[in-house]
């Protein structure tokens, strides 16, 4: 059987990863369905927000 | 157990999820709290609500199941499970338990939070992992995060299982 690795560009790794933790944190988080939404999606602006902005911060230092 | 079956508290209307409404939902209700409703936060006994804690960090989301939170077992399971699937499958470092500096240590709790998952992602691993590349770097973080997230998951549960949320 042919082993399959994953590959994912940093870009996709980080969003699999802000949809994944804000889907949990909102199911935690929350109870009623319209709070979790409204929760989830503000966790993932957030963690997009953030990700790109760290992102851009280091961008002096990587060359 | 809880006799809740219905996921309602009196006074307050039907709960999505099987949630039972924390004390500082109720505070915030304008009227008197009734006392059945302050006795219906603690559903479960401290051992069992250990044993529900337990549960929960062996096999991701079973914690809520035991207490029909369905929505949140539902979610925990899959995001615990997706993220110790793809860490796997990008080679990411799953720590033993012969770690040679603390940083191994503290990757070994991280990874064994996801319970028996963690020896599903072992198998999962056939080729080891491979951090020469970013993917496994990535793999990691994914497999150290599963675990972390399920051991809140199942902190969740256990105070939920001690009328603490809801």
């Amino acid at each position: 059987m042919v082993e399959f690795g994953l590959k994912l560009s940093h870009l996709q790794a980080m969003l699999l990863f802000a949809v994944v933790i804000s889907i949990a944190f909102g199911f935690l988080g929350r109870r009623r369905p319209a709070d979790r939404v409204k929760y989830i999606i503000w966790s993932l602006f957030l963690f997009l927000l953030i990700g790109v902005g760290i992102g851009w911060a280091m961008y002096p230092f990587s060359r | 157990m809880s006799d809740n079956t219905t996921n309602e508290v009196p006074g307050h209307g039907p709960l999505p999820d099987g949630g039972l409404e924390t004390s500082a939902d109720i505070a915030g209700h304008s009227g008197p709290v009734p006392e059945a409703t302050v006795a219906q936060l603690k559903p479960f006994g401290e051992t069992a609500a250990l044993a529900v804690g337990v549960a929960g960090w062996f096999i991701p989301g079973m914690g809520h199941a035991l207490q029909r939170m369905w929505g949140r077992a539902l979610a925990c399971f899959l995001t615990v499970g997706l993220l110790m699937f793809v860490g796997a499958k990008m080679r990411g470092n799953l720590f033993s338990s012969g770690g040679n500096d603390a940083f191994d240590s503290l990757g070994y709790i991280a990874d064994l939070g996801t319970g028996s998952f963690y020896f599903v992602a072992k198998s999962l691993e056939k080729e080891g992992p491979d951090v020469s590349h970013a993917d496994g770097d990535y793999g990691t973080r994914f497999l150290a995060t599963a675990g972390v997230l399920n051991l809140l998951a199942a902190l969740h549960a256990y105070e939920a299982a001690r009328g603490r949320k809801g």
